[in-house]
């Protein structure tokens, strides 16, 4: 729970419960909170097992209760290292638009970004030059013909999808957690839902699957490279514009 | 080869097919309980996958940590994709699984790509996919065992089971190590799945033979490299020639 939340706050929130109609019960509750910001955009839900027992209802309920919260956009379960339930919906209205979050951003934290991501993705496009087969470079492909014609969301869709492949054709689960992860940080950001995508952002990635089919480990990381940076470098001209 | 790595060689294949037959039967169930969800004479809604959770999580254990059922697209009669799909979890009951299924959504991630989806859809058979870094369910190292399922003549998903590469290894180390340093199991791409050998370790791709190649016709191989397929299955074993 937000720390700062008062004790009579949490207390009522999570007062054991009627009866009858428990599960509805329990989302209409986790909802309240929601809207009303005692759970913050982004935070993860206490466990089904810590929610039970503060509502004082079995495990499989409060497991309803999320199905619910999901099907209304409010909770999204991710499995995995870090996985758990986490809110969806930030309080008082829709999430902060792209400018928004642009502006909120300092270049040096842009350039903090890009290095990270460039590095990770790098080395995965290295490893991936060394260690892919036949099917790996098909699904890379596949993944890079997709940049090409998309528009919008299909873009960030894409780039998401292309990285996460060269990071699971570098045989590496370390390298693509830490690609899941960057890509939840700020895949919103570096790969932003505007108009046709970075121009050239399609031949970048036809250039790095180049590289990986033909085994050239230090071109293809040096190529995903400067794509990433070529990706900052467009969100940093974007900031300026922007403005204060 | 001479006979003793014979013998150890024919007990390898035996205990791979052993391990392997396990994984699948446990997905037996589910099977009979797909096929009764998709006889109706309209397709199934959503909602009506959660029928299959019993079997599903009862297909969970041993090696087995995840189970479930994809469907096709367009299998569901109200979405385009969907699945059953529940995983072990330390120290506690198992959990289902949830991604993102609207492929307007920024998170979507088409599973129709990956392997253990395409090939039982394009060759009608069973499949063991991997060793590979599964992002879409695990973020580990997976061996994912899929089995194609029909409604009306068509092709309706896949009922599946993932198995750590870790697990596979530990349960068959202790069966290669009979055979030395230069023994390893790969996958029909020539991808190692288990080695005794630092020099091919899990997830490297054997170059000294061209496995899938080899694959098409599984012909005896000249030189002291011997290459033999684990019963039916997408595995075999790799034992090069002493240097």
């Amino acid at each position: 729970m937000r720390k700062g939340m008062s004790h009579g706050a949490r207390s009522a929130m999570f007062a054991p419960l009627d009866q009858l109609g428990r599960a509805e019960a329990v989302a209409a509750r986790l909802v309240d909170a929601i809207t009303l910001g005692l759970l913050a955009d982004a935070e993860r839900l206490p466990s089904e097992a810590e929610l039970a027992a503060q509502f004082g209802v079995s495990t499989v309920t409060v497991r309803e209760a999320l199905v619910v919260l999901r099907q209304r956009g409010l909770v999204e379960t991710r499995r995995g290292r870090g996985g758990g339930s986490f809110v969806t919906a930030p309080a008082g209205g829709p999430s902060p638009s792209w400018q928004d979050s642009l502006r909120a951003v300092s270049l040096g934290e842009l350039r903090d970004i890009g290095d990270h991501y460039a590095a990770i993705a790098g080395a995965a496009a290295r490893l991936a030059a060394d260690r892919s087969s036949t099917e790996d470079i098909q699904r890379l492909e596949l993944a890079t013909a997709d940049l090409r014609s998309a528009t919008g969301v299909e873009v960030a869709r894409a780039e998401r999808q292309f990285h996460l492949e060269v990071a699971a054709a570098a045989q590496s689960p370390r390298l693509t957690q830490e690609e899941v992860q960057l890509q939840r940080a700020c895949g919103g950001l570096l790969w932003l839902p505007l108009g046709s995508g970075e121009p050239g952002g399609h031949e970048e990635h036809r250039a790095i699957t180049e590289a990986i089919s033909d085994g050239a480990g230090d071109a293809a990381r040096r190529l995903t490279e400067d794509h990433v940076l070529n990706a900052v470098d467009r969100l940093a001209g974007l900031h300026l514009d922007l403005g204060p | 080869m001479d006979e003793t790595r014979q013998v150890v060689g024919d007990e390898i294949v035996e205990h791979v097919s052993t391990l392997v037959e396990g994984v699948f039967d446990r997905l037996k169930p589910i099977l009979v309980a797909v096929d009764t969800l998709l006889a109706g004479p309209s397709r199934p809604h959503a909602d009506e996958l959660d029928r299959l959770s019993p079997q599903v999580r009862d297909a969970l254990g041993g090696i087995v940590i995840g189970a479930g059922f994809v469907c096709a697209p367009r299998t569901l009669s109200d979405q385009e994709f969907g699945f059953q799909w529940w995983e072990t979890a330390p120290g506690g009951p198992p959990t289902q699984l949830f991604i993102s299924l609207d492929p307007a959504s920024e998170s979507f991630l088409d599973y129709t790509r990956q392997s253990w989806f395409t090939v039982p859809r394009d060759t009608g058979r069973r499949h063991i996919t991997g060793p590979y870094v599964d992002y879409l369910c695990t973020d580990e190292y997976t061996l994912t065992f899929t089995i194609p399922v029909r409604r009306q003549g068509s092709f309706a998903g896949v009922v599946g089971a993932d198995v750590y590469v870790r697990e596979f290894e530990r349960a068959l180390r202790p069966v290669l190590r009979p055979l030395g340093s230069r023994a390893a199991l790969v996958n029909a791409q020539g991808r190692v799945i288990v080695s005794n050998s630092i020099r091919q370790v899990t997830g490297s791709l054997v170059r000294e033979v061209d496995v899938a190649s080899w694959w098409m016709t599984q012909a005896p191989l000249r030189g002291g490299t011997t290459l033999r397929r684990c019963g039916d299955a997408p595995i075999a074993l790799v034992n090069s020639a002493a240097r």
